[in-house]
């Protein structure tokens, strides 16, 4: 069963909407359990799938605690107003700490990671390859943790995601991922400038120029790079027609 | 083609997030079944680099990366190559992410009406709940398919029509790549991580590569 629980998540986002978020996915991912716990009691189960595809959000990797969690407490027979209690109470902590972790450092430092060993010469499969092996070990062992705490601990789950220790992890990733964002420049910018008649200490010294920039206002920084290259890719579609 | 953009489109939220939609990853993946995955790759790298900072947290709406990188890597691939093109494909990859992301945003709308139409939490057969489930993840995958298949068709022309020269040309579009690439990398750095550790880290990985790099050139 709670390999079925695990396939389910990975589609838990299938339904992500702005009104129940990942709640229709929640539901659909208890389908098999409630089903065989409320076998042969098709109202309870209707009731009880219904109450589980309201309003719920979490990281997604890290979704897997309140499923196999909130399957314990059904298991229970525990008031359905304390499991809508629970689910709610899990929304914030699983999303601040999947996210702190996933999107704001393990996701960017994988990124990051591949693009090193791309900037170092590697084939764009060993590049691709090395960051979807690496970034995924984390989720799936992520979803699995969360499945066995989920089930292991039912309502006291929330004990286990505050002794764990993926909350100091993001502080721990953060001098790695600066490391590698620090050597990934150089051969980045060789790669991508080192055609150029410009020379190679230039070339760092304009990349290097512009990130001391970019620091300075990110939000501000990210959009123009963005702008700067569409503008630009315009501009030169516009020139190559009229003047070259 | 666009069957890649609709199953790397599902990847970005609906389906898994084993981040295969990355540009990192979907960029060459289109280059190599186009015929030259260094090119999908080059721009991948720069796409990857100016989305990195998009966090996907709650309602926040970001670019669509898996159109935005086929996209960007079949202008790449079918193009003359050089700094120019690198620009040209990276930049209708913007456009297409940027339009991507509008229509994942009327997408959830839609999505709403469809899951979560009536009263909450009113009791529901298990078989319309899978139902409504798999329809929101395939107009996912069509969504993302004919977004994907719209952006080729008007950027196969781009890719073909011109052959980019000239090494005036050549040198602004390389440096146009490295500002954009070094704002973006600056932007990543300071969204994720700040302090004065972070700097120190930050500068010894930048002059260990520098002089190893150097040295190698």
């Amino acid at each position: 069963m709670s390999v079925r629980l695990l396939f389910r998540s990975l589609v838990i986002q299938g339904s992500w909407n702005y009104r129940t978020m990942q709640g229709a996915g929640l539901g659909f991912s208890l389908i098999p359990y409630l089903s065989r716990l409320y076998r042969g009691k098709r109202d309870a189960l209707n009731a009880s799938l219904g109450r589980h595809s309201g309003f719920f959000n979490a990281n997604p990797y890290l979704s897997t605690v309140a499923i196999s969690a909130v399957a314990r407490m059904e298991s229970e027979e525990s008031d359905p107003e304390e499991i809508e209690r629970f689910k709610q109470a899990l929304v914030s902590p699983l999303g601040s700490l999947g996210d702190r972790l996933i999107w704001a450092r393990w996701r960017p430092l994988c990124s990051l990671l591949g693009l090193l060993l791309f900037g170092l010469g590697a084939p764009w499969w060993v590049a691709s390859g090395v960051f979807v092996v690496v970034y995924n070990a984390l989720p799936l062992w992520l979803r699995l943790w969360g499945l066995r705490q989920g089930w292991q601990r039912g309502r006291d789950v929330a004990r286990a995601l505050l002794a764990s220790p993926l909350r100091r992890l993001p502080d721990r990733l953060t001098i790695p991922l600066a490391v590698i964002a620090g050597a990934l420049l150089p051969p980045l910018a060789l790669a991508l400038g080192g055609a150029s008649s410009a020379g190679p200490i230039l070339v760092i010294g304009v990349a290097l120029a512009f990130v001391v920039l970019g620091c300075w206002r990110p939000a501000l920084a990210g959009r123009l790079a963005a702008i700067g290259l569409l503008v630009g890719s315009l501009v030169f579609v516009v020139l190559e027609n009229t003047v070259w | 083609m666009a069957l890649l953009g609709g199953v790397l489109g599902l990847d970005t939220v609906s389906c898994v997030q084993a981040m295969v939609s990355r540009p990192i990853v979907a960029a060459p993946i289109a280059g190599y079944l186009l015929g030259d995955p260094a090119a999908g790759m080059s721009a991948g790298v720069v796409l990857e680099l100016i989305s990195l900072n998009q966090l996907p947290i709650g309602a926040n709406r970001g670019w669509d990366t898996a159109p935005a990188s086929i996209a960007a890597a079949a202008v790449a691939a079918l193009s003359s190559g050089g700094a120019v093109t690198l620009v040209v494909a990276v930049g209708f990859g913007v456009l297409v992410g940027w339009v991507g992301g509008w229509t994942v945003h009327l997408m959830r709308h839609a999505i709403a009406r469809l899951v979560a139409a009536g009263e909450s939490q009113r009791p529901i057969a298990a078989s319309v709940l899978s139902a409504r489930h798999l329809s929101a993840m395939a107009i996912d995958f069509a969504r993302a398919a004919v977004l994907t298949l719209v952006a080729l068709l008007l950027g196969a022309p781009l890719a073909s029509g011109f052959e980019f020269s000239g090494a005036a040309a050549a040198v602004a579009a390389t440096m146009l790549v490295l500002i954009c690439v070094g704002l973006a990398l600056g932007s990543d750095m300071r969204m994720m991580a700040k302090g004065r550790t972070v700097v120190m880290a930050f500068t010894v990985g930048l002059l260990v590569s520098a002089v190893l790099s150097l040295w190698l050139v």
